[in-house]
């Protein structure tokens, strides 16, 4: 009998040793689009965090019965319905971030984190298993997220979950007017309507 | 050939089974949905109108400030929302909707003219499939907030009646600035809502001087 990972170490895994971002580059295109504000960043994690974890579990509990030869197919179904789910109950609660994440929510289907994770754990594993490697996997993705997002969101918008502004626009501000000429990044109008 | 069968029908029953529990999450979701949309449309009318732009506004009170102060009628073949003033008969304003082809898809917007048609009092853009972050501030206060004032006139040939250029090129009053990194979405607000304006102000402009 080989030695099996505990439930503990399969949860931490996902969280460091085998980050999805870091160590599998996985998910690389959602980790870019969606750290422009940390709100947003949040709301993605949470609809992959479902996602993941319930596409692992349903995976899972099918893996006895899905023929091999269409199990891509089975997973897709899965998968897709899942993130539909999240985008309508996020639609009917949440109508102002639904429009700030825009196309991005439907696009958690095309994250290859869950296909990767339905595909390399949860068909060959327990239903419990399976469901905590999804949780570390997708808490792993979200942890990466919320430090890019927490650097991305001050540079870009001088804001910080709208905390900080004024702070931030000041030193900002001038940092941008020491810099010269018609290329800079950030113009001094566009600072001071972020901080508005 | 069993196999084959077995698959077949593995794939039909679990594709009805989540089909089902989809469809069941959006019958239960759809009115909420449906009147989410509702009081975002109040609510981006009232705004262009300029009879309540705080953020806070509750529900509540966002339709009962539209049943009191807009009424929606019809010139051509489109919908106009009058706006009156708190007396409940002076006209404020119109606002009508306009739209056009984005950079990824359609964007939705709605335009609020003063009586004469004349000046903008507000533009608001609500429905849209830009990239967030970039094409996407199509939706912030800094940018539609740019369109307050603007004069309307009568083009003739190539003329617009506002322009979006690059921030820091500005000069004259009808020039706006664009979106910085997104140059797609900024030239095609420019160009559909320049069409629109001047479609929908023809119309507008004939129905007032048919009324004086």
């Amino acid at each position: 009998m080989p030695n099996l990972p505990s439930k503990k170490e399969i949860f931490l895994t996902g969280l460091w040793k085998d980050n999805p971002v870091l160590r599998q580059v996985l998910g690389i295109c959602s980790t870019l689009a969606v750290t422009n504000l940390m709100v947003n960043t949040f709301v993605m994690d949470a609809g992959l965090i479902f996602t993941v974890c319930m596409s692992s579990l349903t995976v899972s509990l099918l893996r006895k019965y899905t023929p091999m030869r269409i199990r891509m197919m089975v997973q897709t179904l899965i998968i897709a319905s899942y993130v539909i789910i999240v985008d309508i109950i996020i639609k009917a609660h949440l109508p102002d971030i639904s429009e700030a994440l825009g196309p991005y929510v439907a696009l958690i289907i095309t994250n290859c984190i869950i296909m990767g994770r339905c595909e390399a754990f949860a068909r060959n594993n327990t239903p419990l298993a399976s469901f905590l490697d999804g949780l570390g996997m997708s808490l792993g993705y979200s942890l990466v997220l919320i430090v890019i997002a927490f650097i991305r969101e001050p540079l870009g918008f001088g804001t910080l979950l709208g905390i900080w502004q004024t702070l931030l626009s000041l030193t900002m501000e001038s940092a941008a007017s020491r810099s010269t000429g018609k290329k800079n990044w950030l113009s001094k109008e566009e600072i001071l309507c972020c901080s508005a | 050939m069993k196999k084959q069968l077995r698959s077949v029908v593995y794939m039909f029953l679990i594709s009805l089974f989540f089909v089902s529990l989809v469809s069941a999450v959006k019958h239960l979701n759809e009115k909420k949905i449906a009147s989410n949309q509702a009081l975002k449309l109040q609510w981006i009318i009232l705004k262009v109108l300029d009879i309540e732009s705080e953020k806070n506004t509750s529900d509540d009170q966002i339709s009962r400030l539209f049943t009191e102060r807009v009424k929606d009628i019809r010139v051509g073949d489109r919908i106009l929302y009058a706006g009156y003033e708190e007396d409940g008969h002076t006209i404020l304003g119109y606002a009508f909707p306009v739209g056009g082809p984005g950079f990824w898809g359609p964007i939705q917007g709605m335009v609020g003219v003063n009586p004469d048609a004349t000046k903008v009092l507000g533009i608001a853009f609500y429905k849209h499939t830009e990239t967030p972050g970039l094409g996407g501030r199509i939706t912030e206060d800094w940018f539609s907030g740019q369109f307050n004032g603007l004069r309307l006139f009568p083009i003739e040939g190539d003329q617009k009646i506002f322009y979006l250029k690059p921030a820091g090129t500005t000069g004259a009053p009808n020039e706006l600035d664009a979106i910085t990194g997104a140059t797609n979405t900024s030239s095609a607000v420019e160009a559909f809502l320049n069409d629109e304006l001047d479609y929908f102000l023809k119309e507008l402009w004939t129905s007032v001087e048919e009324r004086e």
